[in-house]
């Protein structure tokens, strides 16, 4: 028996010998990883959260096919592009045929959620890291505006939404329903003020910290919330807080704006930053796919041509506007650098390129983007400026402001685009819509002016989009999968 | 040869120097033959009685056993003839001859951790036997399954050189991934593709709780335990020569729109008359007679085995080489196995299992099965200066294929693997054995693809030279300590197991561009396992049988609180055949009652489910510099547990008329709950991924039928089998509130599959078609999306309410077979042997999801062109022509019937008689030929309707797959 007893006590030796180290041995995490856990501890932590806030902005989803096509495709500026049969689906947003399973629109809902769902990481878990206060708050500031961006674009597509304003747990996620619109509003102004109260101007920032969001920035999109509820005066404060910090001004040349040298330049607000970095890879770190799904497509083989302008917005120019050839590239022009002529490609009818998303050269592929996506510039806030006086009939001071941007677009060829002198309010209204339409042209901003302004029924349908249909296309459709997926508990948008 | 044989005694030699002087087991050797006959029988069971050590005879009859000591007793079975127990009283050589007809099926058979008699086993087990396997050679093992087990359910699918197979035991219980356990000489695996189906002794396959329960952790979607072939048991060295050399071809090809149809349509498409004559342009190319070739495979196989002093080796070399019917692709896998055993004192055995292979597969890039798929046939592979033909100054961008084929082959996979294990067996008190396993499997998987610079077109170019480079370092050991009593008394015979396990998995992989890491290109991924063990068999007067398990698993992959999970088992198994009032009674010569229950888990997901992971290299992108950024972007689901099977089994075997006829009948239900899944959920949720989560409970419900009828005849033998498996797959119950769940996207972003309570998982989901709208005023007073135009499908307003909406899809059917079967023959006779094999399913759908692409359809299936609409009144079926949008929508146009029933393979083979091989010391020699999928009576249109697919909810769908080849082979084995 003893012997018996010294075999089976060796057994259980083995066996605890192995056993001993378990807890250890269960524990696993992968090599070279962070978990959430171990994350949101330092400053850098809290740099670096922020940082990938901005990253979100570059994703195809937020900036390419997806984001053209309901932001200038769906307007009058611009048609589907490329050839005929490349991506038809996305005509069905230029014409207004679309239906809630589009594989277009659902993107854009999927990125700017992700982008909130980031910015809500950052806000609950940046405040309780130990840092430097000032640079803490002004990443949260930072994080406050881009969820603000975010939901600012969202509420205009899709009107009501699921308000997710913090890191949903598990058993959240089926259960969100859509809130109204005035409480995104509501949540928009909160967090763009606390914005405007903790972020720097853009002087405030290090060098190597250009291109952040600023006051500033703040601001002009407060100022654009504010006109979408055509709340005029606070529109008003807002846009000549900006002009009256005289920290912005026009370039002097129009065109520069959209080429390397105006990139976070005088005129600019706030961009979505962009670098494209020499690289072996399809797209290296940094970079967007902005530049190359609007490129010339053909020769030179520069991109994929979509988002053309469209034969709308090539009329819609006073006589020798410089700005439209800022704006479009035709057929046999010499490309801005000066490199080579762009050639027909029998394959695209009336072929066009939008200039504005030009850039001379693409190290490596041409997914390796380098263009800063313009979102605010000082001309947008000189007319929002503009438009809310005007509606306040402050005409008079209305004016001037409209003029400084035709005056630089003039250049100093006085015999075009002459000062309005006009002062009948509707009058001023309409002169002041023309101007925004033609200065911010193939900037995705003209959908969002026709929504804000009431007439994207009349003038989308005026400009051949016959399937427009008012009541229903004003918004997009919630993604059907999103529908599905809440078992309806997310409610469809009227007429889809 | 005698020379030759040296060689191979030396080289054996030196691991033999490495044991200790002691040779103190007792080996007996000795010969098994037929009473009648006085002919060998080949395959019996040579049993040391009341233990598990036991050896199979060879083709001879002739065995040889390693015994405790002389005062053992051999217990020697054969199927259909008496099992015989013959004490060795001291001899060290025996003959035994069997007599015929009063067949008891005495079988040794693997389970987990040990060996059992089949005839005390009380789980549902399904045997293949090397002989089985040897007769129809494939490339990998799974295919070489097919059909031969009830319950079993093997889907190849691919044509792909090299490929493996989705395998299914009992249906689907989960909603990832479903294959079950691989354990190779006692080394768990997911992963069989090393091993050469030569090498194979035998595949034992466990379905029921009872035989599973013991490899808890993974045994819920079954367990497949191959063993690979140990030398002879005689002094005389054996050498083995198999070798076939065959051809492939494709078994069927795609329905699509030749290039005078593919005109006609692609005028209707422009409303112009783009082609002028399109009949002119007849058949243009079909684009799959240039990617596809007929191709040839080749095998060669070198084996020796038997016992050197005491040392039992089996050494083996193969190489194999598949040309793909693809042009361009390849696999070629070169293998080595070196198997062991060495008793080096009388209660201490060693020995080691290892296998080395290395595989290649070369393939190409770009995408030449798509690019065939949407090329217009109007176009040729070169124009007619000899250029790749560039399509896409017809508005599309498709890469021509020809052209991938030929700039983009310098690419290939390569693995290099070691598998295997060591172990050591320790006899100790009579009757304890202590056995110690380390196992591993240590690879190297390496991926090179060079792109020169060129141009074809605008949209397929290269500009700069690349080559990538992926190299993956994956390694997993698994200890295994068993402490086994095993003790017979006269009325009992009892084992009592116990264990203890730990597994560990790494997985590093770097992955660079022209030598450049890319980003996120360092990939790190580990797990752990511990588990305990414990069973305990006991058969009471040799026909009560009872087992009872458990064990315990700790998976890294759940968070503490939810890491442990436990899994009972027990079960009674009843001999009937065996009791005193069964003897007057003839009819059955075997009859065995068997219940089983038990719990089995399943962990196979991610690793890290309920960790949240922060990703890196979200740059921020400021002052035209980058800065780090990271953060969390895939949520985890801290409270992820265990899914667990609960499976209740009960079956009936049994023999009549002297053993010719054996069923075995089992009905069993699987009962999943907590199934684990990476579900949905909604886009505003803001993770970049589906956090896994404990979804929903599944329950299937069906019956294994093997049924068997085997004669030997002095002159001929012949045999039929048919295995028959009805199942039936529900939903029972959706965790967290849900009501549906939706999955698997078709090109155009739709869902195709709502998973709902009371249908089976992943059912396919969609309009139905009412016809197709003749004019406008049909569409103006129907119910409508908007934007349908005459020509456009009419999907029927299923809610009623005047519109057509999301509400209207409806349940399409599942993709599950409701009915698996197989049907086996086999003749042999002067030396000629016949063997047919046929496979089936019923009962389920597929869908077409390859003819739904995401941007166009710049060449369309024969579905569409075939009796499409032209104008008011020329069909209802099928409409005008659009490429993509509305007419694309998930509907059950794009479903099929999924029925097939196809002759699996057919095989003659010829053995030469041994008088003219006695002189030339040939032991045994064969040839044969034999031809794989030459016949198959489908529904659907596409290559075949079983598809590659991994997750449970695409395995019914399309998304154009590497068709499925026939083949024909001619081969010789030689045994000397």
């Amino acid at each position: 028996m003893s012997k018996l007893f010294k075999y089976l006590s060796a057994a259980v030796l083995v066996l605890l010998a192995v056993t001993g180290c378990q807890k250890d041995f269960l524990d696993r995490k992968p090599e070279g990883r962070l978990t959430f856990e171990e994350f949101f501890q330092t400053e850098a932590h809290a740099i670096e959260a922020t940082n990938a806030v901005y990253a979100q902005y570059r994703e195809f989803d937020m900036c390419a096919l997806p984001y053209l096509s309901c932001t200038d495709i769906l307007s009058d500026d611009a048609d589907k592009g490329s050839t005929l049969n490349d991506a038809p689906l996305i005509s069905d947003l230029d014409n207004f045929t679309l239906d809630a399973t589009n594989p277009y629109v659902a993107p854009v809902y999927r990125g700017h959620y992700r982008a909130i769902a980031r910015a809500n990481l950052a806000i609950e878990n940046i405040p309780n890291i130990d840092m430097d206060a000032t640079l803490r708050s002004r990443l949260v500031g930072e994080c406050k505006l881009l969820r603000a961006y975010s939901y600012l674009l969202l509420v205009q597509w899709f009107g009501d939404l699921p308000l997710i304003t913090k890191t949903l747990q598990g058993d959240e996620y089926y259960s969100q329903t859509r809130q109204d619109k005035s409480l995104v509003y509501d949540q928009i102004e909160a967090d763009l003020k606390e914005a405007i109260g903790v972020l720097p101007d853009k002087n405030g920032y290090a060098q190597a910290d250009k291109g952040r969001a600023t006051k500033a920035a703040a601001q002009g999109l407060l100022a654009k919330l504010y006109m979408i509820k055509k709340d005029w005066a606070n529109a008003e404060i807002q846009c000549m807080d900006i002009i009256n910090s005289t920290q912005y001004s026009l370039l002097p040349k129009y065109a520069d704006n959209f080429l390397p040298v105006g990139e976070n330049g005088a005129e600019s607000i706030f961009e979505m930053q962009s670098v494209a970095l020499p690289t072996q890879q399809a797209a290296g770190p940094g970079s967007s796919p902005y530049n190359m799904v609007q490129g010339v497509r053909g020769i030179p083989n520069l991109g994929w041509g979509f988002n053309r302008p469209s034969d709308n917005l090539v009329s819609a120019y006073e006589n020798g506007d410089p700005r439209r050839e800022a704006t479009i590239i035709y057929v046999g022009e010499i490309l801005p650098d000066g490199s080579t002529q762009v050639q027909d490609n029998p394959e695209i009818i009336n072929e066009r390129f939008n200039q504005k998303a030009w850039v001379p050269n693409h190290p490596g592929l041409q997914d390796n983007g380098p263009g800063n996506l313009r979102v605010l510039r000082y001309a947008d806030i000189l007319l929002l400026a503009a438009e809310a006086k005007n509606e306040q009939g402050k005409a008079g001071e209305a004016l001037p402001l409209l003029n400084l941007v035709r005056k630089r677009a003039r250049g100093t060829n006085n015999f075009i685009l002459p000062d309005v002198t006009v002062t009948d309010q509707s009058m001023l209204r309409e002169r002041i819509y023309r101007e925004r339409r033609v200065e911010l042209a193939m900037e995705q901003h003209r959908w969002f002016d026709l929504l804000r302004w009431g007439r994207a029924a009349q003038v989308l349908q005026a400009a051949g989009k016959t399937n427009f249909v008012a009541g229903k296309h004003e918004l997009l459709p919630i993604p059907q999968t999103e529908v599905d997926l809440t078992s309806g508990r997310i409610v469809q948008n009227p007429m889809y | 040869m005698k020379h030759f044989y040296k060689k191979i005694c030396l080289l054996a030699g030196f691991i033999g120097l490495l044991a200790s002087a002691s040779w103190a087991q007792t080996r007996v050797t000795g010969r098994v033959l037929d009473e009648a006959a006085g002919e060998a029988v080949i395959g019996a069971t040579v049993l040391e009685k009341g233990t598990s050590n036991g050896t199979i005879t060879d083709y001879d009859g002739k065995f040889a056993i390693t015994v405790k000591d002389l005062k053992a007793t051999l217990v020697i079975n054969y199927t259909g003839y008496t099992s015989k127990d013959v004490p060795l009283n001291g001899q060290t050589t025996i003959e035994v001859r069997l007599t015929e007809d009063e067949g008891i099926l005495e079988e040794i058979v693997v389970v987990g951790y040990g060996v059992q008699r089949k005839s005390d086993l009380t789980g549902a087990v399904g045997i293949v036997k090397a002989k089985e396997l040897e007769r129809v050679p494939t490339a990998s093992l799974e295919q070489a399954l097919q059909g031969k087990l009830a319950g079993v359910y093997i889907s190849p699918a691919s044509g792909e050189p090299g490929a493996g197979a989705t395998i299914r035991i009992r249906g689907t219980g989960t909603l990832n991934n479903a294959s079950p356990l691989y354990v190779v000489d006692g080394m768990l695996l997911d992963d069989i593709s090393f091993l050469n189906p030569q090498d194979v002794a035998s595949v034992e396959v466990l379905k029921d709780a009872s035989s599973t329960a013991i490899y808890g952790n993974r045994g819920a979607n079954g367990v497949i335990i191959i063993t690979t072939k140990r030398g002879l048991t005689d002094t005389k060295a054996s050498f083995t020569l198999n070798t076939y050399y065959g051809t492939q071809q494709i078994a069927k090809k795609l329905p699509l729109a030749n290039a005078s149809q593919f005109a006609e349509m692609y005028n209707e498409l422009k409303g112009n008359n783009y082609y002028p004559d399109p009949a002119a342009l007849r058949e243009g190319t079909d684009w799959q007679d240039v990617i596809f070739r007929d191709a040839p495979m080749a095998n060669v196989q070198l084996g020796v085995g038997g016992l050197w002093k005491k040392l039992n080796y089996n050494l083996s070399g193969n190489m194999f080489d598949q040309q793909g019917i693809m042009e361009e692709t390849s696999f070629r896998r070169y293998t080595g196995r070196v198997n062991l055993e060495y008793p080096v004192l009388k209660s201490l055995r060693v020995g080691t299992n290892m296998a080395y292979s290395n595989y290649k597969y070369n393939t190409v890039g770009g995408g030449v099965l798509g690019g065939m798929y949407r090329m217009p046939p109007v176009f040729a592979a070169r124009d007619s200066t000899g250029d790749f033909t560039d399509p896409t100054f017809f508005g599309q961008s498709i890469g021509n294929p020809a052209a991938d084929l030929f700039y983009k082959n310098d690419q290939y996979s390569r693995v290099n693997r070691w598998v295997g294990s060591v172990y050591a067996n320790w006899t100790f008190l009579k009757h304890f054995t202590f056995r110690t396993n380390y196992g591993f499997d240590r690879r190297r998987d390496y991926f090179y693809g060079f792109e020169p610079v060129f141009m074809v077109s605008s949209s397929q170019l290269n500009n700069e030279e690349r080559t990538a480079r992926d190299t993956a370092k994956i390694q997993n050991w698994l200890w295994e300590n068993t402490l086994t009593f095993d003790k017979t008394w006269d009325i009992l015979r009892l084992n009592v197991l116990a264990g203890q396990t730990a597994q560990e998995y790494t997985f590093n992989k770097r992955r660079t561009i022209n030598e450049i890491l890319q980003p996120n290109g360092e990939e790190n991924s580990d797990w752990a396992m511990l588990s305990y063990l414990g069973r305990v068999n006991a058969t009471f007067y040799d026909r009560y049988l009872l087992t009872a398990s458990v064990r315990a698993d700790g998976s890294s992959r759940f968070n503490k609180k939810n890491r442990w999970g436990y899994f009972p088992s027990v079960a009674a198994g009843w001999n009937v055949s065996q009791e005193p009032f069964m003897r007057g009674f003839k009819l059955f010569d075997r009859l065995k009652l068997r219940a089983s229950w038990g719990i089995t888990g399943n962990d196979k997901i991610q690793n890290y489910p309920s960790l949240g992971i922060i990703t890196p290299e979200l740059y921020g992108a400021f002052n035209d510099t980058i800065q780090s950024g990271a953060t969390l972007t895939n949520y985890a689901n801290a409270d992820v547990r265990w899914e667990t099977t609960e499976q209740t089994d009960f079956g009936v075997e049994f023999g009549l008329f002297k053993g010719k006829f054996t069923a075995e009948i089992d009905w069993f239900r699987r009962y999943t709950y907590d199934i684990l899944g990476d579900l949905p959920i909604p886009d505003y949720v803001g993770s970049g991924s589906n956090p896994f989560v404990n979804a929903a409970q599944v329950e299937n419900v069906g019956w294994d039928f093997t049924v068997n009828w085997r004669e030997v005849k002095r002159k001929f033998s012949y045999n039929l089998g048919v295995t028959v498996s009805p199942i039936e797959n529900k939903v029972l119950k959706l965790n967290d509130g849900k009501s549906e769940i939706f999955e698997a996207r078709t090109g155009q972003g739709d869902f195709a599959t709502r998973t709902v309570v009371g249908l089976p998982i992943g059912a396919f989901y969609g309009y139905q078609v009412a016809g197709v709208f003749q004019n406008q005023e049909e569409i103006d007073s129907s119910p409508k999306f908007g934007n349908e135009k005459p020509g456009d499908f009419r999907f029927a307003d299923l809610n009623g309410d005047g519109k057509l909406s999301a509400d209207d899809r409806t349940y399409l059917g599942s993709p599950i077979p409701t009915l698996i079967y197989g049907l086996n023959a086999g003749f042999e006779a002067f030396g000629f042997d016949l063997a047919v094999d046929f496979f089936g399913v019923k009962g389920n759908k597929v869908v077409n999801a390859k003819a739904v692409s995401r941007f166009d359809t710049p060449n369309w299936e024969t579905i569409w062109y075939d009796n499409h609409w032209t104008g008011e009144g020329t069909s209802n079926s099928v409409p005008r022509v659009t490429n993509g949008g509305h007419n694309y929508r998930m509907s059950d146009f794009l479903v099929e019937d999924g029925a097939f029933f196809r002759l699996r393979t057919v095989a003659v083979g010829y053995s030469l008689p041994t008088k003219w091989l006695d002189h030339a010391h040939i032991r045994d020699a064969r040839l044969y030929a034999s031809g794989t999928n030459l016949w198959t009576k489908q529904a659907y249109s596409g290559y075949t309707p079983e598809f590659p697919n991994d997750s449970v909810f695409k395995a019914g769908m399309d998304f154009l797959n590497y068709p499925m080849a026939k083949t024909i082979l001619f081969g010789l084995n030689v045994t000397f």
